[in-house]
């Protein structure tokens, strides 16, 4: 029997290469958690405080980690989507909804992370430095809460290390340490270094995709990039539902007056050039992810306005909508209980093109210098500043450039896929 | 020209009318909604508040807002759109000369998207399932999923840095003056072409999805077996059956692919540093520059509204029950 590979393969792999390559990572954050929960027990009002996006998502993620084997186990038999074989399209939409999820596991490192500039400045991809470990500076830990802020700044790691030096080579010398950064050579005391067996603790550090012209690791970028596209195109696309699935419902419903001023709007929206409208916006009202989720959001509905209403309308006066009127069912309970059930299936491919659209229109945002702002990484504005070092690393430009075009053409092979299933009437 | 055609048009001419009053109604609360202080781009708050007031009354901005609306539509109808604050000339003139670009630059790569996939679908529909077909086929849809600043930043890479054969911005040399007419005209295209293939391949993937679908089914509908069987030629029946049944759907696209082709305009603009409408909008957004953002923005509606306008009109040339279709 020939092996056909399926989601649920993918998954196990994934979960078998991050255990080996993050082992002590994971062990790390299960103890987190189980120290944060302890606090938590302890300190109800300390543990509030010290709750931040950083701590849930790594508690979260790791959660969620422990949990993946059990699904694989109880569902790969029944799941469609589990069961689904794996080809471009979803091996792609399946690595970035892991992405999404798992950043905190799949990379230790944070986006932001700027260090010895001279050293990481536009690394070309698989290059590495060594880690020169400095012994600690700050007073040994007293309370259980300065542990516990000690440990967690350990794990979950911040944007600027003081503790460590980026370097080339290290040496020894009688009693001093010399290393040297590019063509530089520095010493330092002995006692400033952490010591492993007599000689300095040095780590080594690999940059598998290079990095940019802060220093900053673009694997690491990609990754919590795409949390940011998907997160907006999630966000836009159910704006943009909302909007359609109302207006289209009151203006099918109703009709009349009400449908022709929607319609009209629809035709304003749709006039306009679309890109113009949201540059105009951004700008006029300042750019920051909540504006460009909504942004984009306001600019996506017509499309599904359109199928709503049609859908409506042809559904309204058919003989079931007419009796559950007659048998007293309110125009609310008409709408979500007999009418959304039936026009969710056309809904669901133009969902998918729409978010789609949204991802490419929030890179090419961001690739004007008008996307979700500089506190995040994005493709598009990796992209923007690739443009910028193109003869000098080209590995800037390509590797996000090629993620984003992946991504689209999955997303638009699914929605493809999506449609033939739905309408098998649809010829190739 | 029958009543029943002219009342359609009329009643399409109507609604575009509405479609513009209330383009022009948008922009006017969205300019009123941002945040900022007009007069502040003429005076300093040192100043004294008299001189604010004397400002404040010299714009009319102290009159009721319904009264600033009336003006603002009723100069709009005028055609006085103001004067750029950075320019400082009015705003027509200063759209026009960035526009004149923009459209001869988008009906270039119009004009080459229709012929490169008229081309292509066709030479894909005669060979159907062959290595062309397939090829065209799966690369039509990388390079539809390619956007426009990938695309364009790759060419440039191949074509700039690596290769110098094209320049990677502008659109004429520095030494342009000094050129004889047709070197002129060469120089030109030569600043152009890198920017054309970039705006123009998501077009031609659009075209040529359609182009292909609509050819392929006609060529299964019982009238073109039968044409076949009375010995037609299969140039002829491409020439005078199939094409002309499979251009018709096309033109509702190319309504729609004139807004896409604004909006790429505007990417590529940016990319290639064309002195374009999209680079216009862009800073004179950023220079809050508001009576050229409105003229931009307008301007950019108008196009798309008279050409979605002269795409129905096509349709109901082409097709009579289009004009039923309209009339409801």
């Amino acid at each position: 029997m020939k092996f056909k590979p399926q989601i649920w393969h993918l998954l196990l792999f994934f979960w078998i290469t991050i255990i080996i390559i993050r082992v002590e990572l994971l062990i790390d954050l299960v103890v987190l958690w189980a120290k944060y929960f302890l606090l938590f027990i302890s300190d109800f009002n300390i543990a509030m405080q010290l709750l931040d996006f950083n701590l849930i998502d790594s508690i979260l993620s790791i959660k969620l980690f422990i949990i993946i084997p059990i699904i694989l186990f109880l569902f790969r038999k029944k799941s469609l989507w589990l069961k689904a074989s794996l080809n471009f399209s979803s091996l792609t939409l399946v690595m970035l909804l892991l992405a999404f999820i798992f950043a905190p596991i799949i990379t230790d490192e944070n986006p932001e992370f700027q260090k010895d500039l001279k050293m990481t400045k536009l690394l070309t991809p698989l290059s590495s430095v060594k880690i020169l470990h400095l012994s600690k500076k700050e007073n040994t830990p007293t309370s259980a809460l300065e542990k516990f802020i000690n440990y967690k700044h350990k794990i979950i790691k911040p944007s600027y290390n003081e503790n460590i030096i980026l370097v080339n080579n290290v040496e020894v010398k009688s009693d001093r340490i010399v290393y040297s950064q590019k063509n530089i050579q520095k010493e330092i005391n002995f006692s400033d270094v952490q010591i492993k067996d007599g000689i300095p603790f040095v780590t080594n550090k690999i940059f598998i995709l290079g990095t940019d012209e802060f220093g900053r690791d673009i694997f690491t970028r990609l990754i919590y990039g795409a949390r940011i596209s998907l997160l907006v195109g999630i966000g836009a696309v159910v704006v943009s539902l909302l909007i359609g699935l109302s207006f289209g419902f009151i203006a099918g419903f109703k009709g009349g007056f009400i449908d022709i001023i929607f319609s009209r709007l629809t035709d304003l929206f749709l006039a306009f050039p679309i890109i113009y409208f949201i540059v105009l916006i951004l700008a006029l009202f300042g750019n920051s992810l909540l504006a460009v989720i909504i942004v984009l959001g306001l600019s996506g509905w017509m499309g599904l306005f359109k199928i709503v209403k049609s859908e409506v309308l042809a559904e309204k006066n058919k003989d079931y909508i007419i009796t559950a009127g007659m048998l007293g069912q309110t125009n609310r309970k008409i709408l979500t209980k007999e009418i959304l059930p039936v026009i969710f299936v056309p809904l669901v491919v133009n969902i998918v093109f729409q978010f789609s659209n949204v991802i490419l229109a929030e890179s090419a945002l961001s690739y004007l210098g008008l996307g979700t702002g500089n506190s995040y990484p994005s493709w598009g504005a990796m992209i923007e500043s690739g443009q910028r070092y193109i003869i000098k690393a080209w590995w800037m430009i390509s590797f996000p450039g090629l993620i984003l075009v992946a991504t689209l053409l999955s997303a638009n092979d699914f929605g493809r896929r999506l449609n033939k299933v739905i309408n098998p009437g649809i010829r190739k | 020209m029958n009543k029943e055609f002219l009342k359609a048009l009329l009643k399409r001419i109507i609604s575009s009318l509405i479609t513009l009053f209330l383009l022009i109604s948008f922009l006017f609360v969205l300019i009123r909604l941002s945040p900022g202080d007009p007069t502040h781009k003429f005076l300093s708050a040192k100043f004294s508040p008299e001189l604010k007031i004397k400002v404040t009354a010299d714009f009319k901005l102290d009159q009721p807002i319904y009264e600033q609306y009336i003006n603002f539509v009723a100069n709009i109808f005028k055609g006085d759109l103001g004067i750029s604050y950075n320019y400082r000339m009015p705003v027509l003139s200063v759209v026009w000369q960035f526009l004149s670009f923009t459209l001869l630059f988008a009906s270039i790569s119009f004009v080459i998207q229709i012929i490169i996939s008229f081309y292509l679908s066709i030479k894909s529909i005669r060979k159907k399932g062959n290595t062309f077909d397939k090829v065209v086929s799966k690369l039509s849809l990388i390079v539809y999923a390619t956007p426009a600043f990938v695309l364009g930043v790759f060419l440039i890479y191949l074509f700039s840095v690596q290769l110098n054969l094209f320049p990677s911005s502008g659109s004429k040399s520095l030494d342009f003056d000094s050129f004889s007419i047709a070197g002129k005209i060469g120089d030109y295209f030569w600043h152009l072409t890198l920017p054309i293939i970039t705006l123009s391949s998501a077009g031609i993937a659009i075209f040529y999805k359609y182009l292909r679908d609509n050819l392929e089914e006609t060529y299964q509908q019982p009238f073109i077996l039968n044409l076949r069987a009375s010995g037609y030629d299969e140039k002829v029946i491409l020439i005078k059956h199939v094409l002309p049944n499979a251009i018709r759907p096309l033109i509702s696209v190319a309504g729609i692919e004139l807004g896409i082709l604004l909006g790429g305009a505007l990417i590529t603009e940016i990319i290639f540093g064309l002195p374009g409408m999209g680079r216009l909008m862009m800073s004179s957004i950023f220079e809050r520059d508001y009576p050229l953002v409105i003229g931009c923005a307008l301007t950019a509606g108008l196009i798309i509204i008279i050409s979605n306008f002269i795409a129905d009109l096509l349709k109901m040339k082409l097709d009579k029950r289009m004009i039923k279709g309209l009339m409801n």
